[in-house]
């Protein structure tokens, strides 16, 4: 269980997020929407404990990100694929990972065939493409077996099959009970995937309801979110 | 210790690590043999056998300090390309703590610094012993180990340094740029300007060369060893510090 609780970031001359709270809840895929700037990557930073909120808090399982003990046995999380260094291969990137949590390092192996990057291992992280990062990152995320899964815009990079296989992946994920949020400006990819959505725009929350209840009768996703957007801006 | 652990894995499979490494001791190595020949050559036959050794010593540790610039180099980069590349936040997300994270990276960065002066102290000592086996130098003399102790101090602090200014600046190329103004230039201004020497003794190069005996003395040993130790660790508080603002 995610829980964002009156969530407030100031920059110097604009707010990032406004008093915005939600709850994420386990056994379900929560899709988390919003047009570029709306605050959803510095929501997810302040959730992990990268950013600090000027006001308002956010926990995971009820406490603070920055006071678990090993967080990635209770939290994966893809924020930016492309953030590794390149001269690493791919399975020594998640060694340090693993040691950093005492994490077994014999989950690697099989992580690295759960996310088709068994040939790849071997391989440095530099010559990958963006989809082979983000099914690393994903790997990254898994190291844990986290019960909390944060994952910003995991489908960037990714080809037809590698969208489909992520989509199957996050079902069964939630389906084993995890907390699954995932953010995504790809809305028919969302309207597919997602059962919970949260919206925001400008930092304040917009619609936080079950996908069935968010899209209106005979319009698509995109198009009800089109319309709540423009709505929340006028 | 997850995290120290985690440090060595990352340091040990980049294979920038291993070129940094291999280039400041296969140098200081050669300037080592180099240096020990020329000053065992010079010696006159009435030289005793302790003198023979420090001779070495002294030979061998001014080998140890030339190594230390691409050890400073590494212990910023150690942190700025995780900066530059991003990974940094994995970093922070796998071990929240900063300052848990920057003292992980230290224990490791001061460990390779001993091995590194270690991997050039004992090969040039056996080389020299070997040169000047003529001599019938003593093995360790006393005075020996204010010579080991200064030499491995001053390379080890110029790693943590790199580290500190790497971690207060998270750019590798102003830490860097940094590191060289306070270890190379500052010490050669200061030389020419009135009241440089002063100036001179509380920076890390002069006591340094005081206690491996390449300047004469303008203090008390332990007082040198106390500015060098200052140097190793003061800088990493402040980077722990300025650490504690986060993103």
């Amino acid at each position: 269980m995610i829980e964002v609780i009156g969530l407030t970031r100031r920059f110097r001359r604009s707010v990032a997020i406004d008093d915005l709270s939600f709850t994420v809840a386990p056994g379900k895929i929560t899709g988390f929407l919003g047009p570029n700037g709306a605050g959803k990557t510095t929501t997810m930073r302040i959730i992990l404990g990268l950013d600090r909120p000027t006001s308002g808090r956010a926990t995971v399982n009820g406490v603070p990100y920055r006071t678990l003990d090993k967080p990635l046995t209770q939290v994966g999380a893809l924020l930016d694929a492309s953030a590794v260094q390149g001269g690493r291969r791919a399975e020594q990137h998640l060694q340090w990972l693993a040691r950093a949590n005492g994490i077994s390092q014999t989950r690697i192996g099989w992580l690295l065939e759960l996310v088709g990057l068994n040939k790849a291992g071997r391989k440095r992280v530099g010559g990958f493409s963006l989809g082979m990062k983000q099914r690393l990152g994903l790997a990254a995320a898994l190291l844990g077996d986290p019960e909390i899964l944060l994952l910003d815009e995991p489908l960037n990079g990714l080809d037809p099959e590698g969208i489909r296989w992520m989509r199957g992946l996050l079902k069964s994920l939630a389906a084993e009970g995890r907390t699954v949020l995932v953010s995504s400006h790809l809305m028919h990819e969302m309207a597919v995937t997602a059962d919970h959505l949260i919206v925001i725009g400008q930092g304040r929350l917009l619609a936080d309801t079950e996908i069935t209840q968010f899209v209106r009768p005979g319009m698509s996703l995109e198009d009800t979110f089109m319309k709540v957007i423009e709505g929340s801006a006028s | 210790m997850n995290a120290v652990a985690a440090e060595w894995i990352k340091l040990r499979t980049l294979r920038s690590t291993w070129w940094a490494l291999g280039a400041g001791v296969l140098t200081a190595l050669a300037l080592t043999a180099l240096g020990a020949s020329t000053v065992i050559s010079r010696w006159d036959l009435g030289q005793t056998g302790e003198h023979a050794s420090m001779g070495i010593i002294v030979a061998v540790y001014v080998g140890v300090v030339l190594a230390q610039l691409p050890l400073g180099m590494l212990g910023t980069l150690t942190i700025s390309s995780e900066y530059t590349s991003g990974m940094i936040h994995t970093t922070f997300v796998a071990t929240p703590s900063r300052t848990r994270v920057l003292l992980a990276k230290a224990s490791v960065l001061g460990g390779i610094a001993i091995a590194v002066s270690l991997l050039i102290a004992i090969p040039g000592y056996l080389y020299g012993q070997a040169v000047a086996s003529g001599f019938d130098p003593t093995p360790l003399p006393a005075a020996a180990w204010t010579v080991v102790g200064g030499g491995t101090l001053m390379i080890v602090m110029t790693t943590l340094l790199g580290l500190a200014f790497g971690a207060i600046f998270r750019n590798g190329v102003v830490a860097i740029s940094m590191l060289v103004v306070l270890l190379v230039l500052v010490p050669f201004v200061g030389r020419m300007l009135p009241g440089g020497e002063v100036v001179n003794r509380i920076l890390p190069g002069y006591p340094a060369l005081q206690l491996i005996e390449q300047v004469p003395d303008t203090m008390p040993d332990a007082a040198a060893f106390a500015v060098l130790g200052t140097w190793a660790v003061a800088p990493l508080l402040i980077a722990v510090l300025a650490n504690k603002r986060v993103t």
